[in-house]
């Protein structure tokens, strides 16, 4: 008896002994904001990571979208953000000028991340005064999704690349099948119509033309770029008809996903939830070249470092283990219908294997993001609420840029 | 009626506050010691969650603040600007159109909820609980499930009246209906809370009263109109002052049902608050609006109350 009890005190010792020995693995929290279709691909990829290796466990916390910015906002007031956070590239510039970021070009060299490897553009968005303020994980931009099976009913034999080929396209789905000609959403409901900015800034865009001036101070579209980007949009759905009024952003996602839409504009977000309809037979192509050569707006998430109270090397380094791996591993977050910002991830197979994907890989070097000012938040929901009030009224194209600069203009005061 | 004991919701609570002071000062020091133990914990909560951000918001309003940044001292700026602030006219506009729709709707079927639900019988019983069960539900919820009924293409009753033969209606995106479906989904959402606050009026009310009234001949509508109007007078002014407070504070459905749309026609006041604080971090300027609503809550309230003392005293 107490022999026994003698080997079980030297076991559990010798266990203890062994615990300390080993090398504990490091904690590290995030925060990301991808719920929905998104969030199981995201959540896949941090437990493939976290089984990948055994120095590094990501602990997750998943915020409402809605309340997402609020609450990063607070939490990087107080210093008590988490290691690494998800963080759009459009949202940047309302905490990188606060010093709320730390900058990572030190620690991206030191754990030898090669940079030339990221497509440049969406690099080079997350650069403030020539520092790299956070890593893209991703590009979303602005597409055209076409239903094949309603193109082949309606006699329609080609991808529309301009204006006039959409328009007819669309026409003649809508006579022929009883489908809606183009699914856009243009009011708002629980989402705000968003789409219709993205457009107009595209549309904008194709036409060198960007939404602010350069200085970011004043509007830049009550010209003839303007009036013809407002016109094209206005008149799909007051002088064609092709765009139903009063379509909110689910009803429209909805219409094209159960098969009801010829063509639909949306972002690449939403391949995902498309692919798993069956009957749908859908195909997406980058932003057509409708006003001039192709632009299509763009937004991009990105892995940016909170400042801490105490910065700590080694939990940053081990951060910049995670954010490799992660855009390394771009092909598991492609599924979610994201463009991979690695280079290297296009000549996997397992990213050549996805359909549509390459359809649309050719967007990434076409795509813009939105102005860097601090007031885009409150720009983004006026213009929408201005564009989606000016087309719902059937206003002239002078009356609707009228309103809309002078809107945009008192934000920027 | 001078025998009437003050209602459990009797609004003269602000007027015997000096009773009461008068009472406490003659209480025994230990009893006074157990008074304030008692309500220490209730008041601490109370403090940092009602009293603090209140008198912080209120210094806020003075200063231009991002959260991130250090805060300005703007004087009176963000008041000013308010005034000039397109957004800021439209949404108040909004909000008065709210109030000026929902309040006597609310109030009215409260009191009808209430006038079934006091009887003694099972179904005032059973209509007591359906009436009450809405209310029970958060804002999310019956945003959601409103929502989701009302949605044009979708939603549940536009299938029926498409089944019916009918056309669908734009219930949340016409500019002109989307306020009056809001109306609609709250009154199911919280007359039950007016139910409440009648029904406890009305069973204070002496059953003597009705017996003579019966006895001497009247009939139920007279009954109605000259005991159970009347006699609840302080239970009214309670529930319209309560009614109107709560409409002016009106958010939840609308960003949830609407988002203020469409094109911001159902923006409210509280919401354009909101997303200046926390979605455009313009927390001064949110904080300037918030006062100017509750001083317009504090205005109409006092009002309210003032004028119907001099009447009633």
């Amino acid at each position: 008896m107490k022999k026994n009890r003698l080997v079980l005190a030297l076991g559990l010792i010798l266990m203890a002994l062994m615990t300390v020995g080993a090398q504990k693995p490091i904690e590290i929290s995030f925060w990301s904001l991808f719920t929905g279709g998104d969030g199981e691909f995201f959540d896949a990829m941090v437990k493939a990571f976290n089984e990948s290796q055994n120095e590094i466990v990501m602990k997750t916390d998943t915020v409402k979208f809605t309340n997402y910015y609020t609450k990063l906002t607070a939490a990087l007031s107080a210093k008590n953000a988490p290691d690494v956070v998800v963080v759009h590239q459009s949202q940047l510039v309302n905490y990188v000028p606060n010093g709320v970021f730390l900058p990572l070009d030190e620690y991206v060299q030191k754990a030898k991340i090669d940079l030339s490897t990221f497509s440049p553009a969406p690099l080079n968005s997350c650069k403030f005064d020539g520092k790299l303020y956070a890593i893209p994980l991703d590009v979303h931009p602005l597409v055209m999704y076409y239903n094949k099976d309603l193109m082949a009913k309606a006699g329609v034999t080609k991808v529309p690349e301009t204006l006039s080929e959409l328009i007819s396209a669309a026409k003649a789905i809508q006579d022929k099948t009883g489908a809606i000609g183009i699914a856009l959403d243009n009011t708002t409901a629980t989402y705000k119509a968003y789409t219709l900015t993205r457009m107009f800034m595209s549309l904008l865009m194709e036409q060198n033309t960007t939404i602010l001036d350069a200085s970011n101070k004043r509007a830049n579209f009550n010209n003839e770029a303007g009036v013809k980007a407002y016109q094209a949009l206005s008149d799909m759905v007051n002088k064609y008809k092709l765009v139903p009024k009063q379509l909110d952003y689910d009803s429209s996602v909805s219409s094209f996903k159960l098969g009801k839409a010829g063509f639909h504009f949306n972002g690449v977000w939403t391949v995902g939830a498309f692919e798993s309809q069956s009957g749908l037979n859908f195909g997406v192509v980058q932003f057509p070249a409708l006003l001039g050569k192709n632009a299509g707006w763009t937004d991009s998430h990105t892995f940016a470092v909170p400042v801490q109270k105490t910065i700590d090397p080694d939990r940053i380094m081990a951060v910049m283990k995670f954010i490799d791996w992660m855009t390394q591993h771009g092909e598991m977050w492609a599924k979610a219908g994201h463009i991979p910002t690695r280079t290297t991830v296009y000549s996997k197979p397992e990213f050549k294997n996805l359909p549509h994907r390459a359809e649309y890989a050719d967007a990434a070097k076409n795509t813009f993001s939105a102005p860097a000012t601090p007031k885009w938040g409150e720009l983004y929901d006026a213009i929408s609420d201005s564009l989606e009030e000016s087309i719902a009224l059937n206003k002239d194209a002078k009356a609707a840029l009228d309103q809309l600069e002078k809107k945009v203009n008192d934000i920027l005061k | 009626m001078q025998s009437r004991k003050p209602g459990l919701y009797s609004c003269s609570a602000g007027f015997r506050f000096f009773e009461w002071r008068y009472y406490y000062m003659h209480l025994a020091a230990h009893t006074k010691r157990d008074l304030i133990l008692f309500s220490a914990p209730f008041l601490l909560v109370y403090m940092a969650f009602l009293v603090f951000p209140v008198v912080y918001g209120i210094y806020l309003s003075f200063f231009d603040w991002n959260i991130l940044s250090g805060k300005v001292f703007v004087g009176f700026r963000n008041f000013v600007q308010a005034f000039s602030d397109e957004k800021f006219k439209s949404s108040f506009f909004h909000t008065l159109q709210f109030v000026a729709l929902s309040t006597p709707i609310l109030i009215v079927v409260g009191f009808l909820m209430a006038l079934i639900s006091v009887r003694p019988t099972k179904l005032g019983k059973t209509a007591e609980s359906i009436f009450f069960l809405p209310y029970m539900f958060s804002t999310t919820v019956v945003g959601t499930l409103w929502a989701w009924l009302l949605q044009k293409n979708f939603g549940l009753v536009n299938q029926l009246l498409q089944a019916i033969g009918l056309k669908g209606v734009g219930w949340l995106t016409d500019p002109n209906i989307a306020m009056l479906s809001i109306v609609m989904a709250t009154l199911w959402w919280t007359a039950g809370f007016n139910m409440i606050l009648f029904s406890a009026g009305m069973k204070q009310i002496p059953d003597e009263i009705y017996e003579s009234a019966r006895l001497d001949g009247a009939g139920k509508f007279v009954t109605l109109t000259r005991i159970t109007i009347p006699l609840l007078k302080d239970t009214t002014l309670l529930v319209v002052i309560l009614q109107i407070i709560a409409s002016f504070k009106v958010f939840g459905q609308v960003y949830v049902m609407t988002g203020g749309g469409p094109y911001g026609t159902t923006r409210v006041l509280v919401q354009y608050v909101y997303e200046t604080g926390f979605n455009y971090f313009k927390l001064g300027y949110a904080s300037a609006m918030s006062m100017i609503l509750f001083f317009v809550i504090l205005v109409i309230s006092a009002a309210q109350l003032l004028s119907s003392k001099d009447e009633g005293q």
